[in-house]
Parts: C-alpha cells; sequence; structure tokens
C-alpha cells in the first residue's frame, strides 16, 4: 500500500504532536510546517494527500494559504480554529478547504473527519460518479430524481431537490450557505439567501427525516452550513 | 496649584498684561484712532482666551471693554461717552472679544473629544485583541489536555473520561467568562435573523446528549404544518437551551428524563427545558438567575461555575426575547425561552427580515 503524507500546518509544536498522534500509522507520513510560508513550500515540494492548517499562524491568514495552495493543489485541506468566529469558518470553506475541526477537538471526531476526507479524495480522483446515492433507508436516484425512505416515495419541490442533491453528492462536506445557495438559486445574488434557505432545508429535513432534532441524513454545522452524513 | 488657584493666577498675569499695553500705548492717545486701540486690546483679550481658558478671557474682556472707555473714548478718565457711536464701537468690541473667547473654548474642547475618542477606540481595540488572545491561548493547552485523555480512554483508561469530560468543562466555563465579561460592556455581538426552531433544538440535543449520561432526554418538536421560525441569534439561544439541560441534568434524580419541547405561544416561540428534580422554592425564581447563584440546597459537588442561568437570561434578553421559570405540573422545573416569532412560507421568498 501507497505511503500517505499527510502535512501539519500550526505554529504550537504540542498541537502539531497531538495531530501527529491522532493520524500516524504504518501507512501515513506526517510531515510538519511551523509558518504559511513554509507550508506553502512543503504542499509544493512534498504533494501531500491531506493538509491540517492551523487558522492562528504568525506570518500568513489561513485564507491565504488556503488561496495559494488551492490554486495549484486538489489536496483536501482540513482547517483547525481556535475562536468560534463561524464567519471565518464559512469564508475558509468558501476559499477552498474541505473541512474544520474547532480547538479543543476529541480524536476521534478528528480521526473521522480525516478518514472521510481522504476517502473522498481517493474517490474523486478514480473518476467514480454514482447514479444513485443509499443512506441509510435514504435511496436517491440522481437519473429518475426521486426519493423514496424505506420504499415509501417522496415527494420534493424543485428547490428541495436541488439542495438535497448538492448535499449528497458531496457526503462528509460541510457546504456553506452561500454554496448551497448558488447551487439552488444559480445566479441570484446571495443577499438574505440564509434566510430563504434556511425555510427550504427546514421543509426538506422534515420530509426526510424521521426524528427532525436528532437527524440522521442531513446535518447542520452552526454558523456555516449543512453536511450530509453518508 | 488647584484649578481655581491657577486661574486666578493667570487672571492677575493677564490683566497685568492689559494695564502694561494701555500704559504703552497711553501717551500716543492723540494720535491712535480707536480702531488701532481695539485691535490692540483685542489681541491682548485673544491672548488671554488661547492661553488661559474662556473664563479669563471673558474677564479680560471685560476690563478691556471699561479701560477702553475709561482713557481711550471722550471724556477720558470717565465713564461716560461724548460720540454715541462710540457706543457701537465699545459694544462691538465686547461683542467681538466674547465670540473670539467663546470660538477658541469650542476649539479646545473638539481637540480634548477627538483625543477622548481615540483613546477609547485604542483602549477597545487592545481589549479586543486581549479577549481574543486569552481565548485562543486557553485553548491549547485545553486541546492537549483533551487529547491526551480521549488516546488514554480508548486504550481502555476509564478514569481518563473525567479528564476529558473536565477540560470539557474548562473550555464551556472560558466560554463562558468571555461572554458574561463582554455582556457586561454591552460588546457582545448578537445578530439576531431568521432561524428555524428544529435547528436550535437538533444543534442544542447535539450538544447536549453525550453529557446526560444516559438519562433519557424527551425531545418534542411542534407536530408537523407548525414549523417554527422566528428571529434569534441561533448561537447564543443553542448556548442557552445547552445552559438549561445542563442544569436540569445536575439537579434532576437518576433515572428520570429531561424534555425539550418546542411551541408557538403568542407572537413567541417557546422553548422549554424541563426536569422533574426538586423545583425552586417560591421564593428563589428570580434570584437563581443573578450570577455566581446556587440552590439552596444543591449538593456541593454539582459542577459548573454558577454563571449559566445569568447568562442565560441576558443572552435571552439581548435578543429581544425572555427567559423566565415556571413549576413544572406534578413536580419539578420548567425554564421557558421565548424568542421572537416569525411566520415564513416556503414557496418564494419569506417577508423580509428587519434585524436591528
Amino acid at each position: 500500500m501507497a505511503t500517505r503524507t499527510i502535512l501539519v500546518v500550526d505554529d504550537e509544536p504540542q498541537i502539531r504532536r497531538v495531530v501527529r498522534n491522532a493520524v500516524a500509522d504504518g501507512e501515513t507520513r506526517v510531515i510538519e510546517a511551523e509558518t504559511g510560508a513554509e507550508a506553502v513550500d512543503l504542499a509544493a515540494a512534498a504533494r501531500p494527500d491531506l493538509i491540517v492548517l492551523d487558522l492562528g499562524l504568525p506570518d500568513m491568514a489561513g485564507a491565504e494559504v488556503c488561496r495559494t495552495v488551492r490554486s495549484w493543489s486538489g489536496a483536501p485541506i482540513l482547517v483547525l480554529s481556535a475562536r468560534h468566529s463561524d464567519a471565518e469558518k464559512a469564508l475558509l470553506l468558501d476559499q477552498g478547504a474541505d473541512d474544520y475541526v474547532t480547538k479543543p477537538f476529541s480524536t476521534v471526531e478528528f480521526q473521522a473527519r480525516v478518514r472521510a476526507l481522504l476517502r473522498r479524495a481517493a474517490q474523486v480522483g478514480a473518476g467514480e460518479r454514482e447514479t444513485r446515492i443509499v443512506a441509510g433507508d435514504l435511496e436517491i436516484d440522481l437519473l429518475a430524481h426521486a426519493v423514496t425512505i424505506g420504499g415509501a416515495e417522496v415527494h420534493l419541490t424543485p428547490i428541495e431537490w436541488q439542495l438535497l442533491r448538492t448535499l449528497a453528492t458531496n457526503p462528509g462536506r460541510t457546504l456553506t450557505h452561500r454554496q448551497l445557495f448558488a447551487a439552488a438559486w444559480p445566479g441570484r445574488a446571495f443577499g438574505d439567501a440564509q434566510h430563504y434557505l434556511r425555510v427550504h432545508m427546514t421543509h426538506l429535513r422534515r420530509k426526510i427525516e424521521p426524528e427532525p432534532a436528532r437527524p440522521r441524513h442531513v446535518v447542520t454545522e452552526l454558523g456555516v452550513g449543512y453536511r450530509f452524513v453518508p | 496649584m488647584s484649578g481655581r488657584g491657577r486661574a486666578l493666577r493667570d487672571l492677575a498675569l493677564w490683566l497685568l498684561a492689559l494695564a502694561a499695553v494701555t500704559a504703552a500705548i497711553l501717551p500716543f492717545r492723540a494720535r491712535l484712532d480707536k480702531a488701532h486701540v481695539a485691535m490692540v486690546l483685542l489681541l491682548v483679550t485673544l491672548g488671554a482666551s488661547a492661553a488661559a481658558g474662556r473664563a479669563v478671557g471673558m474677564a479680560v474682556a471685560c476690563v478691556s471693554f471699561l479701560a477702553f472707555n475709561w482713557f481711550f473714548l471722550p471724556p477720558y478718565h470717565t465713564f461716560a461717552v461724548a460720540d454715541p457711536l462710540d457706543w457701537l464701537v465699545l459694544v462691538t468690541f465686547l461683542v467681538t472679544s466674547a465670540v473670539a473667547a467663546q470660538l477658541l473654548h469650542l476649539a479646545r474642547q473638539q481637540e480634548r473629544l477627538a483625543a477622548h475618542a481615540e483613546a477609547l477606540r485604542e483602549a477597545d481595540r487592545l481589549k479586543d485583541a486581549l479577549l481574543a488572545s486569552v481565548s485562543h491561548d486557553l485553548r491549547t493547552p485545553l486541546t492537549t489536555i483533551k487529547a491526551r485523555a480521549n488516546e488514554l480512554r480508548v486504550y481502555g483508561d476509564e478514569g481518563a473520561e473525567v479528564i476529558e469530560q473536565e477540560a470539557d468543562r474548562l473550555n464551556r466555563m472560558v466560554a463562558d467568562l468571555l461572554d458574561l465579561s463582554l455582556l457586561n460592556e454591552g460588546a457582545l455581538r448578537v445578530a439576531p435573523e431568521l432561524n428555524a426552531v428544529d435547528e436550535l433544538v437538533e444543534l442544542a440535543v447535539q450538544r447536549v446528549e453525550g453529557a446526560l449520561g444516559g438519562r433519557p432526554l424527551r425531545v418534542r418538536l411542534a407536530p408537523d404544518g407548525g414549523l417554527l421560525f422566528g428571529c434569534f441569534d441561533l448561537a447564543h439561544s443553542v448556548r442557552i437551551v445547552v445552559n438549561l439541560a445542563e442544569n436540569a441534568h445536575k439537579y434532576a434524580p437518576a433515572g428520570t428524563p429531561v424534555e425539550i419541547a418546542a411551541g408557538r405561544r403568542g407572537p413567541w416561540v417557546e422553548v422549554i427545558v424541563a426536569d422533574q428534580g426538586p423545583g425552586l422554592a417560591p421564593g428563589d425564581e428570580e434570584r437563581a438567575f443573578e450570577p455566581f447563584r446556587r440552590a439552596a440546597g444543591a449538593p456541593p459537588d454539582v459542577g459548573g461555575s454558577g454563571l449559566g442561568l445569568a447568562i442565560a437570561r441576558r443572552l435571552a434578553e439581548a435578543q429581544g426575547g425572555r427567559l423566565e421559570y415556571r413549576p413544572r405540573p406534578g413536580g419539578g422545573s420548567v425554564f421557558a425561552l421565548s424568542l421572537p416569532a416569525l411566520d415564513a412560507t416556503a414557496d418564494g421568498f419569506p417577508p423580509s427580515v428587519t434585524t436591528s
């Protein structure tokens, strides 16, 4: 099995150690960077399969590192943030980051996020395109535009369909309000979009979730967007 | 030297200056025009205003006015004035002095205000930077502690679970303390907007479920057809409901459920958290919402910082809502969070939301 490379960028050595302990195994090699500039250089030289990027870097804003790396690399970027600035997180996701984790984080959750990102990257790399998505008793037929739960058909409005389709074709990935709005209302200015989005998302989830308070399929990421659980 | 003492000293100095100037031009009285005299005396008055303030300037203006009349307007050495037009000159002189003194005073005040505003802005910037860095700095050791404890637990050390939970508790306390200080300064950013009550309940349940240690959590959302929307700040409201649920968990006897329910009550959406604990004693109902307050009969090892209800109420009010207690029928507590309701339709776009 080929060795995977994960690049960790954080100016605090303890955090780098925590991440290294969480992801290093027989098949994974971890390389470290302390500054944004170092990160960009290492990303270019080592071509990592995943980048874990801390936002509190001394020399460059996290968004800038994201943008720079994203311009020539498709490697998934997982952002670590200490401050609960949801606007900042949404911005990072819009700038090319794939997911984020807030410090302090649980190692188990962190490992799950890393695995999901690597798996998705591998799928994309293999050029797989699904026509049917199954998650629990939810089945989505992308060709027939049909959704069934436990075999029973669920009727969705065109906008609800667009939202579900966008989320389900990016399983495990947090999509920002902006990204979802662009998918459901292409060409419209974002403006007060969150409001419209929330109303439609609420209706959609009431249709597909047996227990809306404990959603199985679409989870809310506070202040950032929504995520489809595969 | 006190302010008053200094003003008197300045007044004496400037009157002396006035006397000196008057004495200097007195010999040339016959050849000087009234305008010349007026200009010279005005200069002295302006000097007094600029150097010693408005009060001294006005005083010097009055004395100049008298000196002008006495020494330079015929008949000399009397306060009588021969030419009626001279009254015009005198009055104009006084008014000009007064206006100039006032203008100088205003200009100085503006300068002081601008400097003060700049100082305030600087203090604000420092405070924001401090809060941000404290928040960041405290979270790094917490991350390490939590991660290591998590690893220990995964490798079979059951005792490490407590370490991880306490790290989480510390994290919440840090957030609470920061928020309380921001609330006290009126500086906490609260951004109410259209939000779904479903999401509020979902996020609260997500954050609380793991901490209940097996205690049943009953959740009731408004039945279908009654989708609830309100104008509130989602993040803050989630914190409130989580606070209430954690409290309920602390005070409810083992095995009894904690209940979260949402419904509509007139112009409000109401999210309640109920428990079957002892409830609040009749006199305690308002005092429970004060900071650092703990119920009289609470066991001493009940965790938490005592900030919960105080912060929760302030956060509710900051969003235009309310947080109230009522006894649970059948025993226990009901804490009700009320937030302004909004009616939103799914077809097309909902009515525009005004955010304050």
